[in-house]
């Protein structure tokens, strides 16, 4: 990986700045700055006055980042062990006094003019911990029994007479006889035919024929073709996962994630789209860096099962809108502003080496149809997994948390979908001590004997807060009476609950929740839930409730027309119910009835992938579901505003 | 002369009832409307104003608040004397083009107007042309941008621009805000003035136009 992300220099934000006049000779500078690197022991190299940011980003080194490196988010925090220098503006008000004096600076506003000793505060081990979402929860009536299965790509064994070699016919038409009168007119990819004679004859005419729709595109050799594979991909835009499926049984044989490497130019799909915007070459690399991505997945999931690349000729990929136009490298910049309008909605096939990924030449990439720029292929995938438009009877509501949350709602009577803007404090972005949720972050919190309990991801000290615990801390917080319904924070008045106000901390003009104290947190410095980060969960979570009460209104039902709920997502599947229910992210439904699905993106292109039912069905959801578009309505701003403020029950 | 403690408890509470009767009870002990106005509900909303910028209350609170206000202004509307200075100065205010970001931008004009400017609200996706237009018809001393995108940002840049074009630029200030936006940003597309939250708009505004 380190090799791979070495070829890829990133395009400056600035665009090519004109070169500078060469100095004076008495100015002498060093050619090369070095930078050592702890904890990781390691040196890296960087150019005079290159930021370390980007010395560290040659490196793959990881930093944590909402902006990309341009100063606005204030999370690629470095301690610098060496001479520090003074503050540059943006950073005194990003970081804190105390940061300050500690010497922690922020990476991408540091300039590398002298051999530095900087730490990352980061083990080698964390990757380890981090938490992508790979598995999925296929509901009952979801899974395809073995004789239903209907691949995308269909493998025949195939035994031709050797005859064919008396010269009087072509090997394609050999092929054609031998598949019988319906493949008369059989076509065949330009790939097949460049190695078919010669697999045929080593094969000695007893082979498996590869076949997609009405096209050749192998000839392989029978004992490979025991169990054919494809691909699926969940194009996440913080994480990215792969699944390498056995074509004839349906079963997962290797599954691979990683981070989105995209993430270094904005941790959400608009700081991406703003960054393609700026600059020139913005899309190329974006698309190279998530194909490198799917490249380097890939070859984990073939180490795995013994396979070679030239194995694979079938995969599906799922994705948001932005994401799909990204992988196909196509310009999304349409999607970033109103009327939001991307470059193609239609679910695509395309030959996968087009696109960069490296398969089989002749392999074929088909992505997820798409609703509009911001309902993407992962919510169709969404709603293929919750079997929704299959049935007239029961209502069922899903909701996939993110940045955006997408919503839908109806069955097969009616389907409405909406996209609602939740920001970015559900995946514990602006929220001062927000985290993604990997080693270190606090993802669950429960309340014993007046005595807070956390759950901190790794079993190590705490460094921060993601989602997942954000929802949870703030749930308890309002059980205890230490954050009021209008979502202030102030000491308790209740009495068994009076420990927790030692914590409830008077910093500027209002209260902070102190998490952990200097000695708890990992890194010797306090973790607080600011008045600030509620604010931003309650707009959060005033989003979804609002796109929830628009899509009921426009169906004309209230909660208790509601059989199930599902969501989607990493988030989804860690969340607590109970907590969504006490915040008010979801209103006033019964907790029985919901259900996580998990990592639906990569199910519902499995599905697509294993069954061409699957496939026009995706086709005819996107047609049949109606796209409420909330920017343009009145009573989705009421709503958002009426649940800004928490619920006053208490259900617990 | 009363201090207006009650009515200004009201509206802070955005207890609009109790607002109206103390406002009625004000005009009956004989306050000038102006005086009620000005002493009672525009400081009112200072405080409510300034409680937000600290995170003290939120935007349901402030738009309860501002609602308040909106009806003891309608209850006053009789009484105010000719003479009386009513506005602040007059705000021409919208969210630029290619956004559809609605709250915030509200909240902003019902801060201004709550503390005592003249508000045309254009409302959303607003392109530079008929900010232009508009400035020309309604001649504001202030125009607020507003965009919650980051890519919707240069669009404030361009209607600075057209403005500069049209020879309008220096017939009035332009202040801008929204969550993506800074200080920075404002000094480097030439804007005059940038608030980082409803509150703080209503004090930028004040200071733009050297009014207290």
């Amino acid at each position: 990986m380190v090799a791979n992300a070495k070829n890829i220099q990133p395009p400056t934000h600035k665009g090519n700045k004109q070169a500078r006049k060469p100095r004076p000779q008495k100015e002498r500078r060093p050619r090369r700055i070095w930078l050592h690197v702890y904890p990781k022991d390691i040196w890296v190299p960087a150019e005079y006055g290159e930021t370390l940011w980007a010395a560290l980003y040659k490196a793959d080194m990881e930093l944590d980042s909402d902006c990309g490196g341009i100063g606005n988010c204030g999370k690629c925090k470095i301690k610098i062990l060496s001479v520090v220098g003074p503050p540059t503006s943006a950073e005194k008000g990003l970081l804190d006094k105390v940061e300050l004096e500690q010497g922690i600076r922020l990476a991408c506003r540091t300039k590398a003019k002298r051999d530095l000793a900087i730490s990352t505060e980061k083990t080698d081990t964390e990757l380890d911990y981090l938490k992508i979402l790979t598995t999925s929860h296929v509901l009952r009536s979801r899974y395809i029994p073995i004789s239903q299965l209907e691949p995308l790509i269909e493998r025949r064994p195939v035994t031709l007479p050797t005859e064919s070699q008396n010269g009087k016919i072509s090997d394609l038409n050999w092929v054609r006889m031998g598949l019988g009168a319906e493949y008369s007119d059989l076509q065949a990819s330009i790939h097949c035919l460049r190695t078919l004679p010669q697999m045929l004859k080593k094969t000695k005419f007893s082979g498996v024929a590869v076949l997609h729709n009405n096209s050749l595109i192998a000839w392989q050799e029978p004992e490979k073709s025991k169990h054919g594979y494809g691909l699926v991909f969940d194009l996440g835009t913080s994480t990215i996962v792969g699944k390498l499926i056995n074509l004839s049984n349906g079963s997962e044989a290797a599954v691979d994630s990683c981070l989105n490497r995209q993430r270094w130019h904005g941790s959400d799909v608009i700081s991406r789209l703003n960054y393609v915007k700026q600059n020139p070459r913005g899309l190329d690399f974006l698309h190279n860096l998530l194909v490198n991505d799917l490249n380097n997945i890939t070859k984990h999931l073939l180490k795995t099962a013994g396979l070679k690349k030239e194995d694979i000729l079938i995969a599906v990929a799922a994705g948001n809108t932005t994401m799909q136009h990204f992988l196909l490298n196509l310009p999304p910049h349409g999607i970033a502003e109103a009327p939001f309008i991307p470059a193609v909605t239609d679910g695509l096939i395309v030959n996968a080496a087009d696109v960069g990924l490296e398969l089989n030449l002749s392999a074929l990439l088909y992505t997820m149809p798409t609703k509009s720029g911001y309902i993407g292929g992962d919510l169709i995938s969404f709603v293929l997994n919750s079997g929704i438009a299959e049935q007239k009877d029961e209502v069922i509501l899903g909701l996939d948390l993110g940045t955006n949350v997408e919503i839908f709602l109806g069955n097969g009577k009616r389907l409405l979908t909406c996209s609602a803007a939740a920001g970015p404090a559900l995946e514990g972005a602006r929220i001062s001590s927000g985290m993604i949720a990997k080693a270190g972050a606090l993802e669950g919190v429960r309340i014993e004997e007046g005595q807070l309990h956390y759950r901190v991801i790794g079993n190590i000290k705490p460094k921060g807060i993601c989602g997942s615990g954000l929802v949870d801390l703030v749930a308890v917080l309002l059980h205890c009476g230490v954050i009021d319904p209008e979502g202030l924070i102030r000491p308790t008045q209740k009495a068994e609950y009076q420990d927790l106000n030692s914590r409830v901390i008077k910093r500027s003009y209002c209260y902070d929740f102190l998490i952990a104290s200097e000695e708890e947190g990992f890194y010797g410095r306090p973790i607080y839930l600011t008045q600030k980060d509620v604010r931003e969960l309650q707009l959060a979570k005033g989003a979804v409730a609002a796109g929830v009460h628009t899509l009921m209104d426009e169906l004309g039902i209230g909660f208790e027309d509601i059989s199930h709920v599902y969501l989607a997502g990493a988030l989804g599947n860690y969340i607590d119910p109970i907590s969504t229910l006490r915040i008010g992210l979801l209103p006033g439904i019964n907790v029985k009835l919901i259900k996580s699905l998990g990592n639906t993106a990569s199910l519902g292109a499995s599905m697509v992938l294993l069954s061409k039912k699957y496939w026009q069905m995706a086709k005819d959801v996107v047609n049949f579901m109606e796209h409420v578009e909330l920017s343009y309505r009145h009573d989705f701003n009421q709503y958002f505003v009426q649940h800004m403020d928490f619920p006053e029950e208490n259900i617990w | 002369m009363s201090d207006f403690k009650a009515l200004s408890e009201a509206v802070n509470k955005g207890d609009t009832k109790t607002a109206l009767v103390e406002a009625q009870k004000a005009l009956d002990a004989g306050s000038s409307a102006e005086e009620i106005l000005n002493k009672g509900l525009i400081t009112a909303m200072n405080e409510v104003g300034d409680k937000f910028s600290k995170g003290l209350l939120f935007v349901p609170q402030m738009l309860r608040s501002a609602k308040t206000m909106q009806e003891c202004t309608k209850l006053l509307q009789p009484f105010f004397q000719e003479g009386d200075v009513l506005s602040k100065g007059k705000v021409l205010i919208g969210t630029v083009k290619g956004d559809l970001h609605d709250i915030g931008k509200n909240l902003v004009s019902m801060m201004l107007e709550g503390a005592g400017f003249t508000i045309t609200d254009m409302g959303v996706d607003v392109s530079p042309e008929k900010f232009v237009e508009k400035t020309r018809e309604v001649k504001p001393d202030i125009i607020a941008l507003s965009a919650l995108l980051s890519t919707t940002m240069p669009a404030m840049a361009q209607t600075i621009e057209a403005l500069q074009k049209a020879g309008l630029r220096d017939k009035a200030k332009v202040m801008i805000g929204g969550a993506p936006v800074t200080e920075k940003y404002a000094q480097q597309i030439n804007a005059d003035s940038y608030a980082s939250d409803a509150g703080s708009a209503v004090n930028k505004a004040k200071a733009l136009l050297g009014i207290s």
